[in-house]
C-alpha cells in the first residue's frame, strides 16, 4: 500500500453542492424545510419530517455539542494511515436535536474530549477545490 | 389472541458447512455442502424442495458480489442442486437479515405456495482488510463521513456504545462478562470457529483496539461458510429424522426514523420494540417464557441493546443484568448458548436461528439448556434493522 494515499473526497452531487460551496466560503449551511422548518442533514430531496420538497440551505451557528466519539485504530481508510489512532466526534448542532456532523478533533484537544463538550466549527482548506468543515472544543 | 400461523410451520433440518477464515473450497461449494447437510438432517430428498429463500447481502459495502464466489443467490442454488423440477416459490430479500428470509418462507408455506423451503445464508470473507473503504470519491451520505476517516460500521457502533457507557455507567468490565460467556459457550459448540480456543477476561482486556471503546473481541469473527435450514408445514414436519422446531411467532423492525445517518442510541428502545412487540404478540409468549435467547452480536453491545429493547430487562439495565452468571448456560436466561457471531462466526444471524432449533429439539449436546421449550432468535441491531423468530418445542 502506498504511503502517500489521498484521503477520500466528497463526490459532490446536485443535492449536496450548496453545502460544499458554502464550506469553500467558510460558511456552514444546512438544508432546511421551508414548510416545517426542519433541518435535514445529509441533504434530501424530500423533507424527512413533513415530506415537503421545499428545501433550501440556511446558515447555522456552527456551534454544537459532542454526542459521542471514538478512536479509530484500523487503517481502513486511505490517507489516514499516518494519523492512527485518530479521533472521530459526532457533533449534534445546537439548532436541532439529532442533526449531526462528523468531524475529527485535533491532536492537542484529544485529552479533553468528552460527551457533552461544546464545539464550534472551523474550516480546513484541503486544496483549491475542497474545504472541510471541522470542529474544535470551545475553551 | 395469538397469530393464526403460530405453530403451523417448523424447521426440520439444519446444515453447516465448514466455517473457516480461508477455505480451500469456493463459497458456492460450501453453500451446497450446507444445503445437502440440512436436507440430510431433515431426511428429505432434494427433489422435494420446491421453495427457496436467502438473504445474499455482501459482508460489507464494497465487498464483491460474484455469484457462487462472493455471494450465493437463489439462482445459484436452483442451478446446482437436484431440486424439484418445478420450483414453485422463491424469495431473495434485501433487508431485515436472514430471519426475514425465514419469515418469507413461513408465509409462503402458510399460503400453500410450496411445501418444503430451503433457506441458507452464505458469508464470504474477502481477502485484505475487512471493511476497508475503497475508492477516493465518497458518494451519497458517505461524503459527509469518509473525508473524516469514518466509514466503518464498527466506528458507528463504537460511538453508540460510548454514549451508552456515558449515559448508564457501563464499563468494559461489564462487556467482558458477556464476551467471555459467549466464548465459553462456543467451546462447547463443535461448529464454532473458536471451539478449541478459550478466552479469559485477561485475554479480553489484552486485545487490541479496533475503534475504542470496542476491541477486537467485541467484533464478530469473519468466516467464510454457510448454514442452511429446511422449513415446512407442521403436518409435513412430523415424520422427519428429528423432532420439528416450530415457528411460534415472528417480527421485523418497522421503526420510522428521520435519517439513517448514524446509529443513534436515542431510538434503540423504540426501534427494537417495533420488532419485539410483534414477536411477543404473534407467539403469545413473553420474554420470561424464553428458555434461552439468541441475540445478534455483530458487535458485542448489540446483544445488550436487544436484552433491553426486547424486554428481558429495563432500559439501561442490560450491563448489570448480564452479571453474576445470569446469562450463563446454567443461569436464569442463557444468552447466545452457541457462542454467538463473536465466537461461532459471522453468519449474519443464521447461527442464532440454528441454535434456537437445536435447543428446543434437545440436540445442543453439551450446551443443552434442560427442557428448553421456547427460544427467540433476533437478528440485526435495534438501531438499524432486524428481524426475529420465536421457536418452540410444541406447536
Amino acid at each position: 500500500m502506498a504511503a502517500t494515499q489521498e484521503k477520500p473526497r466528497p463526490l459532490i452531487d446536485d443535492l449536496t453542492r450548496p453545502f460544499w460551496e458554502a464550506a469553500r466560503e467558510h460558511r456552514l449551511v444546512i438544508q432546511r424545510c421551508q414548510d416545517c422548518r426542519y433541518f435535514n442533514h445529509p441533504p434530501r430531496s424530500v423533507c424527512n419530517a413533513c415530506h415537503s420538497a421545499a428545501l433550501t440551505f440556511e446558515p447555522v451557528s456552527g456551534r454544537g455539542t459532542i454526542y459521542s466519539f471514538s478512536v479509530m485504530y484500523q487503517p481502513n481508510v486511505a490517507g489516514f494511515g499516518d494519523e492512527l489512532p485518530y479521533l472521530n466526534i459526532l457533533v449534534e448542532l445546537e439548532e436541532q436535536p439529532q442533526i449531526f456532523l462528523v468531524s475529527n478533533l485535533s491532536e492537542v484537544q484529544r485529552e479533553q474530549v468528552r460527551i457533552g463538550g461544546q464545539v464550534e466549527v472551523y474550516f480546513e482548506d484541503v486544496d483549491a477545490e475542497l474545504t472541510l468543515p471541522k470542529f474544535r472544543l470551545i475553551a | 389472541m395469538s397469530w393464526q400461523g403460530k405453530g403451523k410451520t417448523a424447521i426440520v433440518g439444519i446444515g453447516y458447512s465448514e466455517l473457516s477464515r480461508r477455505p480451500q473450497k469456493s463459497l458456492g461449494a460450501l453453500s451446497l455442502d450446507a444445503c445437502r447437510a440440512a436436507l440430510d438432517d431433515a431426511g428429505l430428498p432434494a427433489e422435494q424442495v420446491d421453495g427457496l429463500a436467502t438473504f445474499p447481502e455482501a459482508p460489507f459495502h464494497g465487498a464483491g458480489t460474484q455469484d457462487g464466489e462472493q455471494i450465493v443467490s437463489v439462482e445459484y442454488v436452483m442451478n446446482h442442486l437436484p431440486l424439484a423440477p418445478d420450483i414453485r416459490w422463491y424469495a431473495q430479500i434485501e433487508t431485515g437479515l436472514i430471519a426475514s428470509a425465514v419469515i418469507e418462507g413461513v408465509n409462503a408455506l402458510l399460503a400453500e405456495a410450496c411445501e418444503y423451503v430451503l433457506v441458507w445464508r452464505a458469508l464470504h470473507n474477502p481477502r485484505g482488510r475487512y471493511g476497508a473503504w475503497s475508492g477516493n470519491r465518497a458518494p451519497g451520505d458517505a461524503q459527509f463521513m469518509a473525508p473524516y476517516g469514518c466509514t466503518s460500521i464498527f466506528q458507528w457502533h463504537a460511538m453508540a456504545w460510548q454514549r451508552y457507557m456515558h449515559r448508564y455507567g457501563a464499563t468494559r468490565d461489564h462487556l467482558a462478562t458477556f464476551v467471555t460467556n459467549s466464548r465459553r459457550n462456543a467451546n462447547l459448540n463443535p461448529n464454532a470457529y473458536f471451539y478449541t480456543t478459550p478466552m479469559t477476561r485477561e485475554d479480553y482486556f489484552a486485545a487490541r483496539w479496533i475503534a475504542e471503546p470496542l476491541c477486537l473481541f467485541d467484533c464478530d469473527i469473519p468466516v467464510e461458510g454457510c448454514v442452511a435450514l429446511v422449513l415446512t408445514t407442521a403436518e409435513r414436519a412430523v415424520d422427519r429424522r428429528h423432532p420439528p422446531a416450530y415457528i411460534a411467532g415472528y417480527g421485523q423492525n418497522t421503526s420510522r426514523r428521520r435519517a439513517l445517518f448514524h446509529y443513534s442510541l436515542d431510538n434503540y428502545m423504540e426501534s427494537g420494540h417495533s420488532l419485539a412487540s410483534k414477536l411477543w404478540a404473534s407467539s403469545d409468549l413473553r420474554p420470561q417464557d424464553m428458555s434461552a435467547a439468541e441475540l445478534y452480536d455483530g458487535f458485542s453491545p448489540s446483544t445488550l441493546y436487544w436484552l433491553e429493547a426486547a424486554g428481558f430487562c429495563g432500559q439501561g439495565e442490560a450491563y448489570s443484568f448480564i452479571q453474576d452468571g445470569r446469562i450463563a448456560l446454567e443461569g436464569e436466561l442463557p444468552v447466545n448458548t452457541f457462542g454467538g457471531s463473536l465466537s461461532e462466526g459471522r453468519l449474519h444471524g443464521m447461527g442464532h436461528i440454528a441454535e434456537a432449533v437445536m435447543q428446543v429439539t434437545d440436540r445442543a449436546e453439551k450446551r443443552q439448556v434442560p427442557s428448553a421449550s421456547a427460544v427467540c432468535a433476533i437478528d440485526g441491531s435495534p438501531m438499524l434493522r432486524g428481524s426475529g423468530l420465536v421457536i418452540t418445542r410444541e406447536p
